[in-house]
């Protein structure tokens, strides 16, 4: 899928050499100067991590009680949380590394978004297994680490893979994450001025942009790159083990690791989308991010949100097909039972609103688009909200059977969760070029050089 | 235990000890530091005394299990012919009484303000002999029943300063004890045995429950029907009633008759027996005949709402039966002819050959409680100024008395009124002057329940507070005011009364117990103003109310126990709160469900409840426990906790509301009816109800009664039991081979042990015993309502019920709704849930941290100090047994004294840790101690679990797997009851359960 001519065409009003090229200028406007919405929204995103915060360390103080918990329903929102934000950190990846192998061009001018992306959501879902602890300060009770009391982790329990898988992909990401930014840090540092030039002179590495930095960078990023592939996979992987490796009807299901990729793709492409239209908008990056991106997003959300659709019909139909009572009666009662509404909402969001994108024009109406994303992560937290909530109330023994309800305090964690990582990405687009500058302007010598398709 | 520094500690505990290791002799009033330490005190060795339980008139023994001076655990004493070595969950709970936030510390004065104030006991005695000095009027001892030595020390008090004893209990049975002195001349309680009978005929009396010896009752009943000794399944059991009670709810057929029509159906049956048996020779035939003539089978049934043909087979029955029984309605069918109802209940059992065998009648007891007549003429003489001194002990007549009666106004006009009781309560915080007692636990006593049975109460702490013994204070007053009182204290008072034997002997024993045969009686048959009338219900409302006693909190008194109020309520599986039941029929009629508050009117007053609809109830009636609606009271009323204040409230919703009512008291909102004999009425009146529109949840511990087919506890006919019509798969039993592993290997295999356990939910009547006793063994914390309400109760062990094998249907409603019961029809199935200590456990495998382990004896360990409160296990648990610490209940659930009651051996958990049933892994230590010691095994039956040692019926069964010779490998080879919870899940669990037998009436011996 090489860009259409017209994807770059303004890019192709590019001058003769790279340096003269308008990207720098362009992309790295954002970073400067001082909006006041800007620090609006960084000042509201800072207050809500401050407010989630509190509540927290009243939490840590008082007890887990003040959650929502009710007996049989051990986990609630913060594990269901932590999955969405898991899922999230999907697109940055596979949008920098398997799209990189497969040579999809397109993905240049979103691949710093979903990077960065990823970074965030990952350090903010990291954070809910930690404070879903009922000791939070018997965390490292969980890591292997040498003692004096030979005592060990069972390396048998999926908590523990996750830990690994969690912080394996979190370096990785990050590596990944600033190798790429190098080049445009240089950019930055070359731009800026004062004590910021200092910093940006650290973070560049001495970057000249010389023909051996230049190789041994291309080669880091391919071989990050197949470093980070398996992740992709992996990582869903084994938090949907969290799950799946259990005996509780529901999560006991092979499907789950397959089923919880796709739907960590689709709920990270909507997510990109989702911040990357306010930010093209706001930041006039409209030559950078066009349509065509855009259309591209969209044709993989369709694809994942199809595969979605078939793993919640594969789970129902397995459900029935096996003649298990629990299994049946888990599933009968998602639909049907005192968590119907989160059920119908996923599959509608999910699986039915998405269906709209066969249409092509729906695909580059981006005000669309903004909406049906918005929806998709909506859909996807309940899909995380119905595998958790509704399978843990209706278990094997009927007389335990209950219910969980969302208390105020893991709402106000749950908002500043959303805080949390805003104010990352706001201090990111502060900061950094949104737009891998250097990748772009490789397109447009590309295009300069090739007309466009080949 | 802010009000209990560390030195004060150290100075209870030794003196604790001190006590203890001479309880036996004269008490030493002297500390006795740790430094010469007592000889028989060796810290981390428990000392057992034998004592006798208070709790209610039964009297069961006990054995005191105290750490370092503390009582921590009370036991059935073995040796006790009545509860031979059980107790039930009330007298387990009964040890806390010691531990209360309510206690009095120290005597209490009605100061100028009108508030009570702290005072001492040379104040206050002082106090008592003014008040019984000064002034014209009458001194009046109102009190409840009390031991052969207290009531000794009260009359020669009553003697002394010529004061009128008036003995009061709620539950006096004042109907049963005239209709036994109308047809045996003897006014006492008949002992039933219902072991010794092969039909039952239960007229509402719910003596599993309620009755007057549960305990024993209950395992009479069970040993009755043990399928292994009784191949045609042992007694069976018709059981009348309005409502599925849990008496009822072990019955093998309910009969749902209305409310009020006992009368109606134990003439019937009276006048058919006396029909088929004659009159006995030397009574008065014609006395009897025309006492019975009202009886009419066609009437009764058409007064019951049944059909003629149902009790004409209940009466068949009867006569056919070896040795059938009646038993005479309980409190909750207590109707306005309860006198003649029992009397005729009584005739037939005679008339049956049931006196002698499966009832006795003793001797008269010497101070029984009074009727209703009696206490109103006492508001009377209250009201006309007549009494100047009311001298109230063991006894809350201000909360159980009918409001109507205005006992509480009468109060006013008596100049000093002085209250006994050592925790507070409704009639105490209205007294002038306040002696509190010690609490049973400190207390010296005896009991004399029926005859060859003599129970001594001693002492196995040193009292905690600045208490005094009762009968010192009455010794004390009566000799000031110049009488005749017996010398010495009333230690010596006790000690004297058991001069006639060996006395170390008894209380080393816990009494002394003769099989003193009690004499035979013959039919007197003085049955003037007695005979068939309809019972008159008052009332103008649509609705029967029927207060029945609380499981748990019997006359109220329970109220102030913790682990009472948060034991679910075996019939409804309800905590904390008061409810109104109502069928689903009459429920929607109102439009209203699980929660909605209503209003039950009543021509004596109104209460509100909260609704609690379900299939086991009569359209015509409405129910509402008695027990709750206490104003005074840490866990009694709303002091501990505040009404329940959403999700958020935490821990703040523990900030409580003193003076505010948990629940309604529906007694007093019953009139103050009385029978022919004057006794207390308690089915006495119509209710109106009235949808308030307001909501407040109750506490439910399960959500739904249907198993969904899914066999969790199953059931075996009696011809599957024998080995054949193992094809019928009646009521849902097992369709698979029940042993595809063996327990016994789920261990190290160099270990002699592997621990497991064998549950017969055929012995189990669900009455909660192991309940109470694991939670206090294991320092189970009590949450309160607001959290039992967000169903986080931390119980290690619970029952479940069942009804029937369920259906498909259900579970889909946000508001929790047991529908299964029908009415008139009986699957109730109890299963007790303990952790399964699984071979292969899920709970296992996905605990990062290993916090939860397998152990090289099978069990699954939990290690609290190395859980990070993941609470993988607890979802991973197919049996639900897991409980999680969501709040610091281990240091913060436990106030004031309450900390003292800890068991030392079990640890107290930390906030956010889970836990679970260990199988009692602390008694197994123990008694590894001991077997290491003398170089062997540890024996069969060594050790008991907490469960297993209360269950009054002996459904549990602990021991060895590996054992071939133990007893629990016995129990469990029975192939054709025997399962495992869920077996296809393939956990290896080391519960064996026995289905419960379905005995139908075309089986077995009718």
């Amino acid at each position: 899928m090489a860009p259409p001519a017209t994807a770059v065409a303004d890019a192709l009003a590019s001058p003769a050499r790279p340096r003269d090229s308008r990207a720098n200028i362009d992309i790295m406007a954002p970073t400067k100067g001082v909006q006041w919405p800007y620090f609006l929204a960084l000042g509201a995103a800072v207050l809500g991590v401050l407010q989630a915060l509190v509540v927290l360390l009243y939490q840590t103080y008082v007890g887990l009680g003040v959650a929502g918990y009710q007996q049989p329903v051990f986990w609630g929102l913060y594990i269901v949380t932590f999955v969405f934000w898991i899922g999230i950190g999907h697109a940055g990846t596979l949008i920098s590394a398997i799209l990189f192998l497969f040579r999809a061009k397109w993905r240049n001018a979103v691949n710093r978004g979903a990077e960065a992306l990823t970074v965030f959501a990952v350090i903010t879902a990291a954070l809910f297994p930690i404070l879903h602890l009922g000791r939070i300060w018997k965390l490292y009770y969980l890591i292997p680490y040498p003692n004096q009391r030979s005592l060990w982790v069972n390396f048998k329990s999926p908590l523990l893979w996750d830990v690994f898988a969690i912080s394996t992909y979190a370096s990785i990401s990050v590596v990944f994450f600033y190798i790429g930014l190098i080049p445009d840090i240089a950019i930055a540092r070359d731009r800026a001025t004062g004590v910021k030039k200092a910093i940006y002179t650290v973070l560049a590495l001495g970057w000249q942009g010389t023909g051996p930095q230049w190789k041994a960078h291309s080669r880091s990023v391919l071989h990050l790159s197949g470093l980070a592939t398996p992740l992709v996979l992996s990582v869903h992987s084994v938090v949907s083990w969290d799950f799946a490796m259990s005996i509780v009807p529901g999560w006991h299901a092979t499907i789950f690791a397959p089923y919880f990729v796709a739907g960590a793709v689709f709920g990270g492409f909507a997510m990109v989308i989702n911040i990357m239209i306010p930010v093209r908008r706001i930041f006039r990056l409209e030559r950078y991010l066009t349509d065509y991106h855009f259309e591209n997003m969209s044709r993989f959300i369709l694809l994942t949100s199809t595969i979605c659709g078939y793993a919640y019909a594969a789970e129902y139909f397995i459900a029935w097909y096996s003649g298990v009572e629990f299994e049946q009666s888990s599933f009968w009662l998602r639909a049907f039972g005192p968590y119907w509404l989160s059920t119908w909402c996923m599959i509608t969001f999910n699986v039915i609103f998405p269906q709209l994108l066969w249409i092509k024009r729906l695909r580059t109406n981006l005000p669309f688009l903004f909406g049906l994303c918005f929806f998709i992560n909506l859909g996807m937290w309940f899909e995380r909200y119905v595998i958790i909530i509704t399978s843990l109330s209706r278990e094997y023994i009927t007389g335990s059977w209950g219910l969980y309800v969302i208390s105020p305090v893991e709402l106000s964690v749950l908002a500043g969760s959303f805080c949390w990582f805003s104010m990352w990405f706001l201090l990111f687009l502060k900061v950094f070029p949104v737009i891998a500058i250097t990748e772009v302007k490789e397109l447009e010598i590309h295009a300069r050089d090739h007309g466009g398709a080949h | 235990m802010s009000e209990l520094d560390r030195r004060d500690f150290l100075k209870l505990v030794g003196v604790g000890a001190g006590a203890a290791a001479t309880a036996c002799a004269e008490p030493v009033e002297k500390l006795v530091p740790y430094v010469e330490q007592p000889e028989s005190v060796t810290p981390g060795i428990a000392v057992w005394y034998a004592s006798t339980c208070t709790e209610c008139p039964a009297a069961c023994g006990l054995h005191v299990r105290t750490r370092e001076g503390r009582p921590v655990k009370l036991e059935g004493n073995p040796d006790h012919p009545i509860n031979q070595g059980k107790l039930c969950a009330r007298g387990q709970a009964g040890l806390g009484r010691t531990y209360l936030p309510d206690r009095y510390p120290q005597p209490m004065l009605r100061g100028a303000g009108g508030e009570l104030e702290a005072t001492t006991w040379a104040d206050a005695t002082a106090q008592l002999q003014a008040g019984l000095q000064g002034g014209s009027g009458s001194t009046v001892v109102l009190g409840g029943r009390v031991g052969p030595s207290l009531d000794g020390v009260i009359d020669a008090f009553a003697a002394a300063t010529g004061a009128q004893r008036v003995v009061y209990e709620p539950f006096a049975y004042e109907a049963l004890r005239s209709g036994t002195q109308a047809v045996f001349g003897v006014a006492s309680l008949p002992i039933f045995d219902p072991g010794k009978a092969d039909l039952i005929v239960d007229l509402g009396s719910d003596f599993l429950s309620s009755g007057l010896s549960p305990t024993e009752n209950a395992r009479q009943y069970a040993d009755a029907r043990n399928v292994k000794t009784h191949k045609s399944g042992g007694t069976r059991m018709i059981s009348f009633g309005p409502r599925l009670n849990l008496t009822t709810s072990s019955a093998d057929q309910w009969l749902p008759s209305r409310a009020g029509s006992e009368s109606a159906i134990a003439f019937a049956i009276a006048q058919a027996v006396v029909e088929a048996k004659g009159s006995p020779a030397g009574a008065d035939a014609a006395g009897i005949q025309a006492f019975v003539a009202g009886g009419n089978l066609a009437k009764a049934a058409s007064e019951a709402g049944l059909e003629t043909s149902e009790l004409t087979a209940v009466v068949e029955a009867v006569l056919h039966a070896k040795n059938p029984l009646i038993l005479p309605p309980g409190i909750a069918s207590t109707g306005s002819n309860a006198t003649s109802t029992a009397a005729a209940v009584m005739l037939s059992n005679a008339l049956l050959g049931a006196v002698g065998t499966s009832v006795s009648i003793p001797p008269a007891e010497a101070s029984a409680p009074v009727g209703l007549a009696e206490i109103k003429a006492l508001v009377a003489d209250m009201n006309a100024g007549k009494v100047k001194a009311l001298l109230v002990h063991d006894s809350n007549p201000v909360y159980s008395l009918p409001a109507e009666l205005g006992f509480v106004e009468a109060l006013g006009k008596v100049a000093t009124v002085v209250s006994f009781a050592s925790s507070k309560d409704e009639t105490a915080e209205l007294a002038s002057l306040v002696l509190p007692d010690h609490t049973p636990m400190e207390s010296w006593g005896d009991r004399a329940p029926r005859p060859g049975v003599r129970s001594i109460v001693q002492p196995t702490v040193r009292p905690l507070l600045d208490t005094q013994a009762t009968g010192d204070t009455l010794l004390e007053a009566g000799r000031a005011l110049g009488g005749v009182m017996p010398e010495g204290s009333f230690r010596s008072v006790v000690e004297n009364n058991w001069s006639d034997v060996d006395w170390r002997g008894a209380l080393a024993l816990g009494g002394v117990f003769t099989d003193a045969a009690i004499a035979p009686v013959a039919i007197q048959g003085d049955f003037s103003g007695l005979g068939m009338k309809s019972s008159s219900i008052g009332g103008n409302g649509e609705y029967t109310l029927v207060a029945f006693p609380h499981h748990f909190l019997g006359d109220g008194r329970g109220a102030a126990l913790p682990w009472l109020q948060e034991i679910p309520e075996p019939t409804t599986k309800l905590q904390w709160n008061s409810w109104v039941e109502m069928s689903f029929a009459t429920a929607e009629k109102f439009g209203v469900g699980f929660g909605d508050v209503v209003s039950v009117t009543t021509p004596a007053g109104r209460i509100e409840g909260s609704v609690f609809p379900r299939g086991g109830i009569r359209d015509d009636t409405i129910a509402v426990p008695i027990g709750q609606g206490h104003s005074v009271g840490f866990y009694a009323s709303m002091e501990g906790e505040g009404e329940h204040g959403g999700w958020s409230a935490g821990p703040e919703a523990a900030a409580g509301e003193p003076g505010k009512p948990r629940g309604a008291n529906v007694m007093a909102v019953l009139p103050a009816a009385e029978d022919e004999s004057g006794g207390r009425v308690w089915l006495s009146t119509r209710a109106d109800v009235a949808k308030t529109g307001r909501f407040r949840r109750l506490a439910l511990s399960q959500w739904t009664d249907n198993q969904r087919e899914r066999k969790l506890a199953q059931v075996a006919s009696l011809a599957q039991v024998a080995g054949h019509g193992g094809d019928d798969h009646h009521g849902g039993h097992h369709d698979e081979p029940p042993h595809t592993f063996t327990a016994a290997y789920d261990a190290d295999p160099d270990q002699p042990y592997r621990w497991g356990m064998v549950i017969d939910n055929d012995r189990c009547n669900g009455c909660s015993a192991c309940v109470a006793s694991c939670s206090i063994e294991n320092n189970v914390p009590v949450v309160g309502e607001a959290q039992a309400i967000q169903r986080r109760d931390m119980a290690w062990i619970r029952i479940e019920k069942y009804i029937g094998d369920g259906n498909q249907k259900g579970g889909s409603a946000r508001r929790p709704v047991p529908d299964s019961e029908k009415l008139g029809e009986l699957d109730v199935r109890y299963i007790p849930m303990p952790c399964q200590q699984c071979g292969a456990a899920p709970c296992e495998a996905v605990c990062p941290t290993l916090a939860t382990y397998h152990n090289k004896e099978g069990l699954n360990g939990m290690i609290y100090n190395r859980c990070a409160g993941t609470r993988y296990c607890a979802n991973n648990c197919v049996y639900k047994v897991r409980r999680f610490n969501y709040f610091d209940y281990g240091n913060e659930n436990f106030p004031g004294l309450l900390g003292l009651m800890l068991n030392p051996d079990v640890t107290v958990r930390q906030q956010g840790v889970m836990e679970k049933c260990s199988f009692c892994v602390q008694r197994i230590e123990g008694a590894r101690q001991l077997a290491k010691d003398e170089d062997r095994n540890i024996r069969d039956g060594e050790v008991q679990t907490a469960c297993q040692q209360a269950c009054p019926t002996n459904a549990i069964t602990f021991g060895n797997l590996r054992d071939d010779g133990s007893k629990v490998v016995a129990e469990a080879d029975e192939p054709e009851r025997s399962y495992h919870l869920l077996q296809e899940l393939n956990t290896r669990s080391a519960i064996t359960y026995l289905a419960q037998v379905t005995r139908d009436e075309n089986e077995g011996n009718h």
